[in-house]
C-alpha cells in the first residue's frame, strides 16, 4: 500500500523529507553563525546567555539583540519573500525569466529613495524607508490598475518593464544633477544589506510579508494550473481574475517590502525557483511555496555571512551563480 | 437514452459583436453518447465546443448543464461537471504525468489544493484506463504527441465530468491509436454514463464509434444519428470542391 500524501509517488515524498530537513538543518546552522560571528567576538556561552535575557544592558546583549538579530530575521524575511514572489510571477506570466521586479517595484522603491537622498523630499521621520516604501506602494497600485484592466498577462509583463525603464529614466536624470556625497549614500542603498533593519522595524516588515505570503498561499489553486494557462484554470473551475490579481498584489507586497527594507536584492526572486525546481523535482505549488522560503532564506543568510564590506548583491551574485548553474546543469543532466 | 447533460435551445453561436457563425439550432446531449462534431476548418467547431463549455456565451438562445442553466453554475461546481479538453498547444515545462492528472482533482479541492486519498486513488485509476501509469513520473514535455494526447484524456476522467468535450483528440494519433482513443470514449460513455462530443475530420471514426454525428457547414447546425448521416446528406460536403 503506498503512502497517500497527495504530493505524488512515495519516493517523492521521501525527497521532499530529505530535502527539507537538510535546508532546514543549514537554515538553522546559517542562523547561529549569523548570531555568532561578526565584528564584536563573543562565544558560544555569552550568545546563549544573551539569548536568554532579552532585556540586558550588556554590550554582548546589546550587539546581539540590535545588530544581530534584526540582521538575521531581515536575511530570513528578504529570502523567503523574494522567493516566493520571483517564483509566483514566473509562474503567473509562465517566463523563466521572470523575477520580484519585473514589474518595476524596485524601481519605484529606487525612486523614492532618489528622492529622499538626491532631491532632498521630506518624508519624515520614515526616513529611507517610507520613501522606499511610498515608491513600491506607488507602483504596485499602476500595476494593479493595469492589471484590472488588461487581462492578458504578457500585456501586464510588458507594462510592468516600461513602468521600470520611465521610473529608471527618472532616477538616473535625479543622479545626474546629485551632490557626490548624497549619491555616495544613494548608491550603497543600491547595493542591498540586511544590515539595515532595526529592531522596533521587524515586526512591521514581518507583517508585510505575512500579508503577501498569504495572498500568494490562498491562491495556490491558481498557481498550480496557471502552469498550464489560464483557460486551463478556468476550466477546472478558478476564478482567474480574482486569484491572479491576489498573486500579483501579494507578490509586489513581498517585493516591495523587501527592497523597501533591504534595499534593491534581485538575484534570490530569479534564481531560487530555478533551485527549488531542481531540488524538489516537483511542480506542486504546496511543495515549493515553502521550499522556496527555505532555500531563499538560506542563500541570504549565506550571503549575510559575508564582511560587510563587500556588497550584498555582489556576494549573492558571485556565490549563487557559480551554485545554481552548478544544480541547474546537473539536474538537467540527469532528468 | 437516460438523462439530458446538456441541451441548447434555439442557441446560435459565435463571438460577440460578429455575426454568429451559425444560425440557432436545438440539440440534447444525453448520458452514455457520443456525438461526432464534424465541419471544415474554420466553420466554428472549436467555437462551438467553447460555447458549450461556458468559456464564451452564445449570441442567442440558452444553454442547460443537467438541468440548470450553464452561467448559474459557479465555476467550480461548474467544473466538477463538464470538461474540454485540447490536445494542442505546447507542453508546459517540468510538469509530470501524475502531478498534471491530479490538477483534475483541483475542483474538488480546498483553498490550498490539497488531495485526499481518495483524490489520490481517483487519479490512479484514471492513468491505469488510459494507460498511461507506465509514465507516471515522466515530465509532460518529454513525451510523445501520442502519450500526451492520452495524459489530456486521463486529466478529464480524473475531473469525473459529465459531460465531456473533446478538440481534435486524434490529430497527432497515428491510426491504432486513434481506434483505442475512440474505444476509449465509448468505455467512458457506457460505463461512466458521460455524454461526449467529440470533434474530428475523420468520417470513418465518427460512423464507426460515435452515436450521432453533428455538422456544422454553411452557417447550420444539423444532427443525425451516425448510420443516417450519410443517407440524410449531412456529409455532402465533404465531397465537394475536391
Amino acid at each position: 500500500m503506498p503512502r497517500v500524501t497527495g504530493l505524488g509517488s512515495p519516493s517523492r515524498y521521501k525527497r521532499f523529507i530529505l530535502c527539507f530537513g537538510v535546508i532546514l538543518a543549514a537554515v538553522f546552522v546559517c542562523c547561529f553563525c549569523t548570531l555568532l560571528f561578526g565584528k564584536a567576538n563573543f562565544g558560544v556561552a555569552d550568545l546563549l546567555a544573551a539569548l536568554a535575557e532579552p532585556g540586558g544592558e550588556d554590550v554582548s546583549h546589546r550587539i546581539l539583540w540590535n545588530l544581530r538579530i534584526p540582521r538575521m530575521v531581515a536575511a530570513i524575511l528578504a529570502g523567503s519573500s523574494l522567493a516566493v514572489s520571483g517564483l509566483a510571477l514566473q509562474t503567473v506570466f509562465r517566463n523563466p525569466l521572470c523575477g520580484p521586479f519585473v514589474l518595476g517595484i524596485s524601481s519605484g522603491a529606487s525612486l523614492g529613495v532618489a528622492l529622499a537622498m538626491l532631491a532632498g523630499v521630506g518624508f519624515g521621520h520614515f526616513g529611507v524607508l517610507g520613501a522606499a516604501s511610498v515608491g513600491a506602494g506607488a507602483v504596485t497600485l499602476l500595476v494593479m490598475m493595469v492589471a484590472f484592466r488588461f487581462t492578458r498577462s504578457s500585456v501586464l509583463l510588458v507594462a510592468g518593464l516600461l513602468f521600470g525603464y520611465f521610473i529608471d529614466a527618472m532616477v538616473s536624470m535625479l543622479i545626474a544633477g546629485a551632490e557626490a556625497e548624497n549619491l555616495q549614500v544613494y548608491v550603497a542603498w543600491g547595493f542591498g544589506s540586511f544590515g539595515r533593519l532595526t529592531l522596533d522595524a521587524v515586526w512591521l516588515f514581518a507583517a508585510a510579508v505575512a500579508v503577501g505570503l498569504a495572498l500568494v498561499v490562498c491562491s495556490v489553486r491558481y498557481l498550480n494550473a496557471a502552469r498550464i494557462g489560464d483557460d486551463f484554470a478556468r476550466g477546472l473551475g478558478v476564478n482567474v481574475k480574482v486569484a491572479r490579481n491576489c498573486v500579483l498584489l501579494g507578490s509586489s507586497i513581498l517585493a516591495g517590502a523587501s527592497t523597501a527594507f533591504c534595499g534593491p536584492v534581485a538575484f534570490i526572486g530569479i534564481a531560487v525557483p530555478h533551485l527549488s525546481y531542481m531540488l524538489f523535482k516537483t511542480t506542486n505549488m504546496r511543495v515549493l511555496i515553502p521550499g522556496a522560503m527555505c532555500c531563499g532564506s538560506l542563500l541570504a543568510l549565506i550571503a549575510g555571512l559575508f564582511p560587510p564590506s563587500i556588497p550584498l548583491n555582489a556576494v549573492l551574485s558571485l556565490v549563487g551563480v557559480p551554485v545554481i548553474l552548478y544544480v541547474m546543469l546537473r539536474g538537467s543532466g540527469r532528468s | 437514452m437516460s438523462d439530458v447533460l446538456l441541451r441548447c435551445e434555439n442557441m446560435a453561436f459565435g463571438y460577440a459583436g460578429r455575426d454568429p457563425l451559425a444560425g440557432e439550432f436545438q440539440f440534447e446531449l444525453h448520458g452514455g453518447e457520443v456525438v461526432a462534431l464534424m465541419g471544415e476548418n474554420g466553420c466554428g467547431k472549436s467555437t462551438l465546443l467553447r460555447t458549450f463549455a461556458g468559456m464564451i456565451a452564445p449570441v442567442s438562445g440558452n444553454i442547460e448543464l443537467c438541468s440548470s442553466p450553464l452561467e448559474s453554475w459557479n465555476a467550480r461546481e461548474r467544473a466538477r461537471r463538464i470538461a474540454l479538453v485540447r490536445m494542442s498547444g505546447i507542453a508546459p515545462e517540468r510538469i509530470t504525468v501524475r502531478e498534471f492528472v491530479s490538477l483534475g482533482r483541483s475542483p474538488y479541492s480546498g483553498v490550498f489544493d490539497s488531495r485526499s486519498a481518495s483524490d489520490r486513488s481517483i487519479v490512479e485509476r484514471a492513468m491505469d484506463m488510459t494507460d498511461v501509469s507506465a509514465f507516471a513520473e515522466r515530465p509532460l514535455s518529454e513525451l510523445s504527441d501520442g502519450e500526451r494526447s492520452r495524459v489530456y484524456l486521463a486529466e478529464a476522467v480524473a475531473q469525473q465530468v459529465k459531460v465531456l468535450l473533446l478538440d481534435e483528440p486524434n490529430a497527432f494519433l497515428d491510426i491504432p491509436r486513434s481506434h483505442a482513443l475512440f474505444r476509449m470514449l465509448r468505455d467512458l460513455a457506457e460505463n461512466r454514463g458521460m455524454g461526449i462530443v467529440v470533434s474530428t475530420h475523420s468520417i470513418e471514426y465518427a460512423e464507426r464509434y460515435c452515436d450521432r454525428i453533428m455538422v456544422v457547414n454553411a452557417g447550420t447546425v444539423s444532427v443525425a444519428p451516425a448510420s443516417d448521416a450519410r443517407k440524410d446528406g449531412l456529409l455532402d460536403w465533404t465531397e465537394v470542391g475536391v
